[in-house]
């Protein structure tokens, strides 16, 4: 649906501006994405943005996006970028996290995220059950029980630095720093 | 877990671009998510050094959520920094010069060539394919811009100049060389015309297409002077120099990036489970896909370990036997090559001596050493891979030796068309041969000798497209249909069409040596080749969309691209080496082009150079001296040596630092045991 840009009371100076500062994107971007977070649930998210209304959309409508849908992490992603953890995103939440996974973004905040996203217990370390559970999504739980124990075995033994049995996010970032498909992996594009 | 103190100093607060950022945890059972501390005391002005980013950029990777980014921005604003007028200077500078190269990026996006089409390759492929469009690509804008460099100094010049100039050398030679004539029918059969346009022979000949039809004519007006000679033997060179510059420059970024990453063997599991899934998958059957690919690679990971595993419990006697089945079958891969070899120059023998034979079987004879060194192209690495499979390597190894030997395949069959060629044309190099003795190459079978082998570059050019289409429709499209529609076993066990990533970019690379090595002698080359390459883009789009599935065996997609290059220059110095032999061994033809009466291409240079004033011939001395050389060299090799101190000096530090990481997480545990034990005390 689309809408003529001099309709939408989306006042420039104001609030692109402060987005222009804390993503990645262009103004023409912002302006697209906002589009497409309104496409979501057009009843629910206001042309007029001055006043910065509180609106968040349920996690189920984010989640049924083209690009996310397929995708085995989304819930985790949608969890790590929303304010209140559930993955009810507001539209500084959307933008944030397209602006991590965006090609713009370092290698630093890209792997900062991609931490939490694996951490599925949030306890700041990624251990062998979240390991277990990533390997898990990733293969369809297509794997054997014995292949799986003996990948997270050999995964914590490359990537464990400080020998405690779990990853922190330093052995996580240490580790991202000698992959070079990671920049181009963590990419949704949209 | 204990909340660890706050750091004192604002340095940390504003990451340095060249630093990883530095966290400071606060635990909260309350919230889900732990963010690092932000000092909301901090001004501006307390930055050293890192003052050319400014405070905006560090915004936008500072890890917090969006709500905290604005209220961090708006306290920035507030804030006035105290700076001095030097450094507000210097900060509006870098901010404009930020918007100016966001403006700049976005504008070259627009004419990035064929942008979206990559995107959903990448998106339904995954990157391994994609590179190879990518390469595709690269490939396409070089010939282009090269050939805009020919065009420019070469084929403009000698269209404007076509009847005007003299010759800077004297019209002598024998009669009997100076025989050229190019069109020797009268009345001609229509359909000759397709068999022309597909020999280049006939009409085709006599055009700016080859080498033969360019003038030896040098203008002169008042204050203006061209050579075209001169300006067709250095853009020859300079097109060289330039395809090399912009090889070596895409593989400054490629290689950067795996040297940086080290070793790939170490940290395979690692890197597979935490970078190996691709967000920017789309669609239900691309991610199934992809899940299937990883869990093969896993397995494959899992497999080698198991053949290494085992191939160390070997007793001595298996091992004497895998060894000596391991050097049978090496010579028997060779001995296969060079049989291909043999063909092809048997081939190219025949081809020559049955040039005069007219219709549809002189055309068969014209391209028959394309149609071998294809077939030959075809079937070796087929029964390669059937030996490969008694070898028994481990997978990786198998596909680095099977990949070394369709290179070498390629490239030196093409130098072995070449040689015989040569043979030919120098009478195998014996000047006292009756049909050389005349003019130094066997003017009765080759009047025009460069424009000849022009010819056969240009034929090798258009049959690999021809052979490529054809393949298209003949067997990929059918194969499809025959898959879809017809459900019995076999047609389930061929199954569609992988697209195989490693001998479609070798295809490409044996295609762009055959330019390189044809530019010299068929100057419209590059342009021919550009406009092939971007047909054959849509091919391969079309035929990877409709009949192919994705590989289950993925090519590592960054690796590769550096690979790719290594392999270009490969064909780049095949195509140097016959570049210099032309130009400096054989004896240019009398008849024809623009170096008719010269001893060898090269001998212009020394001609043209005593025409020029003397100092700048003294200056050119000097630079060709010893006075000159010798320093120079012991200069780079100075500079030279400080790299490589440089490069080992960082590659300590790196295996320091790791070293330090682990005992710091040994101290870690040390003192929390220790913590532990005197709360216990307590």
């Amino acid at each position: 649906m689309y809408i003529p840009m001099f309709f939408a009371r989306f006042t420039p100076t104001t609030i692109c501006l402060y987005l222009q500062d804390c993503t990645y994107f262009t103004r023409k971007e912002i302006l697209r994405l906002f589009y497409r977070y309104r496409d979501l649930a057009p009843q629910l998210v206001p042309l007029d943005y001055t006043n910065h209304p509180d609106v968040k959309l349920p996690y189920e409508l984010i989640g049924s996006m083209p690009e996310l849908k397929d995708n085995p992490f989304r819930q985790r992603i949608a969890e790590v970028f929303s304010e209140d953890g559930e993955g009810n995103m507001t539209l500084d939440d959307f933008l944030d996290m397209f602006s991590v996974l965006s090609e713009m973004a370092p290698r630093d905040l890209k792997a900062y995220y991609a931490f939490k996203i694996y951490d599925f217990n949030n306890d700041d370390f990624i251990c062998k059950s979240d390991l277990e559970k990533t390997l898990n999504k990733l293969t369809r739980n297509e794997l054997t029980e014995d292949e799986v124990r003996m990948v997270c075995e050999k995964v914590i033994d490359e990537a464990d630095l400080d020998n405690d049995g779990r990853l922190s996010l330093e052995d996580f970032q240490h580790m991202i720093v000698r992959a070079p498909d990671f920049l181009s992996t963590f990419h949704i594009r949209i | 877990m204990a909340s660890e103190p706050q750091g004192q100093g604002s340095g940390n607060c504003f990451p340095d671009e060249h630093q990883s950022l530095r966290f400071r945890r606060v635990s909260s059972r309350v919230s889900n998510q732990n963010y690092p501390q932000f000092n909301w005391n901090s001004t501006p002005a307390d930055e050293d050094g890192g003052g050319d980013s400014g405070p905006r950029r560090d915004l936008k990777s500072i890890p917090l959520p969006m709500s905290l980014k604005r209220a961090v921005r708006q306290v920035q604003q507030m804030q006035v920094p105290v700076v001095s007028s030097v450094e507000s200077w210097k900060r509006k500078k870098s901010k404009s010069l930020c918007k100016l190269k966001n403006a700049t990026r976005e504008f070259l996006y627009f004419f990035e060539l064929w942008s979206k089409s990559l995107q959903k390759i990448g998106g339904n492929f995954g990157g391994g394919v994609q590179s190879y469009f990518l390469f595709l690509r690269f490939l396409v804008v070089l010939n282009f811009v090269s050939f805009s460099l020919i065009a420019g100094f070469v084929l403009i010049p000698s269209i404007i100049f076509r009847s005007a100039g003299s010759s800077p050398v004297n019209n002598t030679g024998p009669e009997a060389c100076m025989e050229y004539d190019p069109n020797p029918q009268g009345l001609v059969v229509f359909y000759n015309y397709f068999l022309d346009l597909l020999s280049g022979t006939g009409f085709m000949e006599y055009s700016y297409l080859f080498y033969g039809y360019y003038n030896n004519t040098m203008v002169e007006d008042r204050n203006f002077s061209y050579n075209i000679p001169l300006a067709y033997l250095f853009t020859a060179v300079f097109y060289f120099a330039f395809c090399l510059i912009c090889i070596i420059a895409r593989m400054g970024t490629a290689a950067r990036v795996a040297v940086a990453t080290g070793g790939s063997a170490v940290g395979n599991y690692s890197m597979i489970v935490f970078t190996g899934w691709d967000y920017g998958c789309l669609g239900d059957r691309a991610t199934k896909l992809k899940q299937k690919n990883i869990h093969y690679r896993l397995q494959v990971d899992l497999e080698e370990e198991r053949i290494k595993k085992q191939a160390a419990a070997l007793t001595l006697c298996q091992k004497i036997l895998l060894y000596s089945l391991r050097v049978f079958m090496f010579f028997l891969a060779l001995g296969l090559i060079i049989a291909a070899f043999y063909g092809i120059s048997e081939a190219t023998n025949f081809s020559q001596e049955r040039s005069d034979e007219q219709g549809i079987l002189g055309l068969i004879f014209e391209y028959l050493p394309s149609i071998v060194i294809t077939t030959g192209n075809f079937v070796v690495p087929l029964l390669c891979d059937q030996i490969a499979l008694i070898e028994r390597y481990t997978p990786s190894t198998t596909i680095i030796v099977a990949l070394l030997r369709a290179v070498f395949l390629r490239l030196v069959s093409l130098g072995v068309l070449l040689f015989t060629l040569w043979r030919q044309i120098t009478c195998k190099g014996d000047t006292n041969n009756k049909a050389c003795e005349l003019c130094q190459y066997n003017h009765e079978v080759y009047q025009c000798w460069e424009t000849r082998v022009g010819q056969e570059m240009y034929k090798l050019t258009l049959f690999d497209l021809l052979i490529n289409i054809a393949v298209l429709v003949l067997v990929e499209f059918p194969r499809r249909m025959v898959v879809d529609n017809w459900s019995s076993k076999l047609a389930q066990w061929v199954g569609r069409q992988e697209f195989v990533v490693p001998s479609n970019v070798l295809g490409l690379v044996y295609g762009q040596t055959v330019v390189w090595t044809g530019a010299l002698f068929c100057p419209l080359l590059p342009l021919i080749n550009a406009i092939k390459f971007v047909i054959l883009f849509y091919c391969k789009k079309i035929t990877l969309f409709y009949n192919c599935r994705p590989a289950l065996k993925t090519f590592r997609s960054t690796t590769s691209t550096f690979f790719f290059l290594v392999v270009l220059l490969f064909g780049w110095g095949l195509a140097t080496v016959v570049m210099i032999y032309s130009l400096a061994e054989i004896r240019p033809s009398m008849g024809c082009g623009p170096f008719r009466f010269f001893p060898t291409m090269w001998s212009i240079v020394p001609t043209s150079f005593h025409s020029l004033s003397e100092t700048t011939k003294e200056f050119l001395f000097f630079i060709g001296s010893q006075a000159f050389s010798i320093p120079l060299f012991a200069l780079s090799c100075v500079v030279m040596c400080y790299f490589i101190a440089l490069a080992s000096v960082h590659g300590k530090s790196v295996a320091l630092l790791r070293a330090q990481l682990k005992l710091e997480g040994r101290d870690k545990q040390f003192l929390v045991k220790q913590i532990e034990e005197l709360s216990r005390q307590l």
